[in-house]
């Protein structure tokens, strides 16, 4: 059953991950990277900036945080002291200088919303769930054919913002879990073997970097042994229905950047992971083992199967007091014993 | 004991090899003071090119090259620095001096106003090296030599300044002095564009292989100093920290992460209350820089407790910065223990 369920998902949920980060069909038109200091989004987000170059997709990042325009990012926006409305203008005329461009698909990256929602110039007005739709809106209504743009958002989940000043507004993080098509919570693959390990062995998880809460430390002790990032993935259908998976996205040393070929899996398809459980059914028959032969001879067996128990020679009905004697035959390796052994 | 090496031979690899516009963060606690390190990141950037004195042989390799430091302290006087710098055998001044050097001092006057003529108000707008006003610090190249540790009278009493004002001129070596005015982002950008002026006159030509080097040490005490009332937030800093790094070749910075900078935001909100704005702007402004930074370098004492021979924790991690596949990756953690004569030691857990 477990394995029919294993199957499923794996053609499923695989084809599901392998359109998200290829933006394919517009299936997710804002995804949420939550990510944290123990596995920082960057890794995903190289990830996605190699397939929309795969599939010609028009990249533009809203640098929040990096200086560097990284390679294949065809628009670079640096976030540094602008308004949330200069942004919005900035990343249209981005758009509109890549109009041109046969590519009907645009990918807007922003490398963390964090600074955004912590800004002390942010004007009281400001309404993120509609300074994310104008990214979404086509930038330009002369634009005749359809734009499928996909919005990807980072949110470091560590970096907590100071308290919302209306005391009945929802924090930035549950507007934008509201409202992601598409959550992707990063974990480092050290950190969630450790876990299960500890789980397994049914004592306390350990916690990494600030959750340790210890005097200095930032990020957690180095580990270097397995490499990889763990992606929990919650997509919402548009029938409503979601969908629970966790991936595995190897590192990037592990593929050529042209491999079209998915090079996401399963979580649960790793062996370290989930390693392939022994096969005792063979093992059913065994007797146990020990220095005694505890075994029967073929011949002891045979003799045994034809000894006739006492209750189906009463069957017989040959009168009472026949039935239930119990017939034996001697054989050659019987001591005859004249105390016990009188029929 | 034996001297040491001025550079730890472990260490040398995070110290000297800092790729383009690179964030390093340092992160200390009260008990383990960043100090050292700093020291050290100076020495792998100037030791080579100043005096022979041949740390390392990754040293030796890029000698042709000529790297310069900018550094602006917050937390500690040119005093303090100057003289830790010649245990290791570096003169700051006599680099001030061939200008591979800028001391920026954040900490004397950065809200003290000096009551004196217009003339010297100006100053804390961007003054340039060829400028005239008393606050420069052009006397130095005509002093000839080195002269560490002995202080000279400014020219600028000379020149008419008033008794006040060349107060902070006897200094040698200090190439500015930052001053706080104002609130918000405007009161950043003017601290900005004294840093970035004193990098500039560093740098006159873009050579090429002149790497500028720009280490900040402690900005989280303007942060701490000013906070939200002035406008001033976790998002501000980091800002005014990138437009800094954009004009350095890397950048090193320093900050502190105690557990009550860091850690009291999640406490406080789990128990519902309030934490106060500096606990939340400090640990947004931290934690957003280690997720920009290229690698982290954290120093904290032994969780055990204190030992004769162990001074403290260094833990070598990759930032939010740091690109797979790009270059190896650096995470380590070694013990240091610093000794009397300011020589440090760095080794492996279970080494000596």
């Amino acid at each position: 059953m477990a394995q029919i369920n294993l199957a499923h998902r794996r053609t499923h949920n695989l084809l599901l991950i392998s359109k998200l980060l290829s933006l394919r069909d517009t299936a997710s038109p804002l995804t949420l990277l939550l990510d944290s200091l123990q596995q920082p989004a960057t890794p995903l987000i190289r990830e996605y900036i190699r397939r929309a170059k795969l599939s010609k997709v028009h990249v533009t990042l809203v640098a929040f945080e990096t200086l560097k325009q990284p390679d294949g990012v065809d628009a670079f926006v640096s976030a540094r002291r602008k308004s949330p409305a200069d942004l919005v203008r900035e990343v249209g005329a981005a758009q509109q200088l890549a109009g041109s461009n046969s590519s009907r698909r645009r990918l807007i990256l922003i490398d963390s919303i964090n600074p955004l929602l912590n800004s002390k110039r942010l004007e009281p007005g400001f309404h993120l769930p509609s300074f994310l739709s104008l990214f979404l809106a086509s930038p330009s209504a002369s634009a005749t054919a359809q734009l499928d743009t996909s919005l990807v958002v980072t949110y470091h989940q560590d970096s907590r913002g100071p308290f919302p000043q209306h005391p009945y507004s929802p924090s930035p993080l549950s507007l934008l879990t509201y409202m992601a098509t598409s959550i992707i919570t990063l974990h480092s693959f050290s950190h969630i073997l450790a876990q299960k390990a500890a789980r397994d062995r049914s004592v306390a998880e350990p916690v990494f970097g600030l959750d340790e809460e210890q005097d200095g430390v930032l990020l957690g002790r180095p580990d270097n042994t397995v490499e990889g990032i763990v992606l929990e993935l919650e997509h919402r259908r548009k029938s409503g229905r979601g969908v629970l998976e966790w991936y595995l996205l190897p590192p990037t040393s592990r593929y050529s950047p042209q491999q079209v070929k998915e090079v996401v899996t399963l979580l649960d398809d790793n062996v370290l992971y989930n390693p392939p459980v022994q096969q005792d059914s063979a093992a059913g028959d065994e007797e146990p083992e020990s220095t005694f032969e505890l075994r029967l001879t073929e011949r002891q067996r045979r003799d045994r199967e034809g000894v006739v128990l006492p209750y189906f020679d009463a069957q017989q009905g040959n009168g009472p007091g026949e039935g239930g004697r119990i017939l034996y035959d001697m054989g050659e390796e019987d001591d005859f014993d004249e105390e016990e052994d009188e029929i | 004991m034996p001297s040491q090496p001025a550079l730890p031979p472990l260490l040398a690899p995070y110290l000297s090899s800092l790729p383009h516009t690179s964030l390093t963060l340092v992160s200390s606690i009260l008990g383990a003071t960043s100090n050292w390190l700093v020291l050290r990141f100076l020495h792998a950037a100037l030791s080579t090119s100043s005096n022979q004195h041949a740390a390392s042989e990754l040293e030796d390799v890029r000698t042709d090259e000529k790297r310069k430091v900018v550094f602006v302290s917050f937390m500690r006087s040119f005093e303090f620095w100057k003289s830790e710098a010649k245990r290791l055998g570096l003169d700051l001044a006599r680099l001030a001096d061939k200008e591979q050097f800028a001391f920026i001092d954040g900490l004397s006057d950065l809200f003290y106003t000096p009551q004196v003529s217009s003339s010297s108000a100006s100053a804390a707008s961007p003054a340039g090296r060829g400028n005239s006003t008393p606050r420069t610090t052009l006397p130095l190249r005509s002093q000839p030599g080195p002269l560490p540790g002995r202080s000279l009278q400014s020219p600028a009493i000379a020149s008419g300044g008033s008794g006040l004002a060349p107060r902070s001129q006897t200094e040698l070596g200090v190439a500015k002095k930052l001053h706080f005015s104002g609130r918000g982002t405007a009161a950043l950008d003017a601290l900005e564009s004294d840093i970035v002026s004193v990098m500039q006159q560093l740098k006159p030509s873009a050579e090429d292989g002149d790497e500028l080097l720009l280490i900040v040490d402690q900005p989280d005490l303007l942060l701490a100093t000013t906070g939200p009332s002035l406008g001033i937030g976790a998002t501000e800093m980091a800002e005014w920290v990138a437009g800094l790094q954009q004009h350095a070749h890397a950048t090193i910075l320093t900050m502190a992460a105690d557990s009550p900078l860091i850690h009291n935001v999640s406490v406080s909100r789990a128990g519902g209350h309030m934490p106060a704005p500096i606990e939340t702007e400090h640990a947004g402004f931290a934690i957003g820089l280690a997720h920009r930074a290229r690698s982290v370098m954290q120093l904290r004492t032994l969780e055990t407790g204190v030992a004769r021979d162990v001074s403290g924790v260094l833990r070598i991690s990759a930032g939010g910065g740091w690109i797979a596949g790009k270059d190896e990756n650096p995470e380590k953690e070694v013990l240091y223990y610093i000794q009397r004569d300011g020589g440090v030691r760095v080794f492996g857990r279970g080494e000596s």
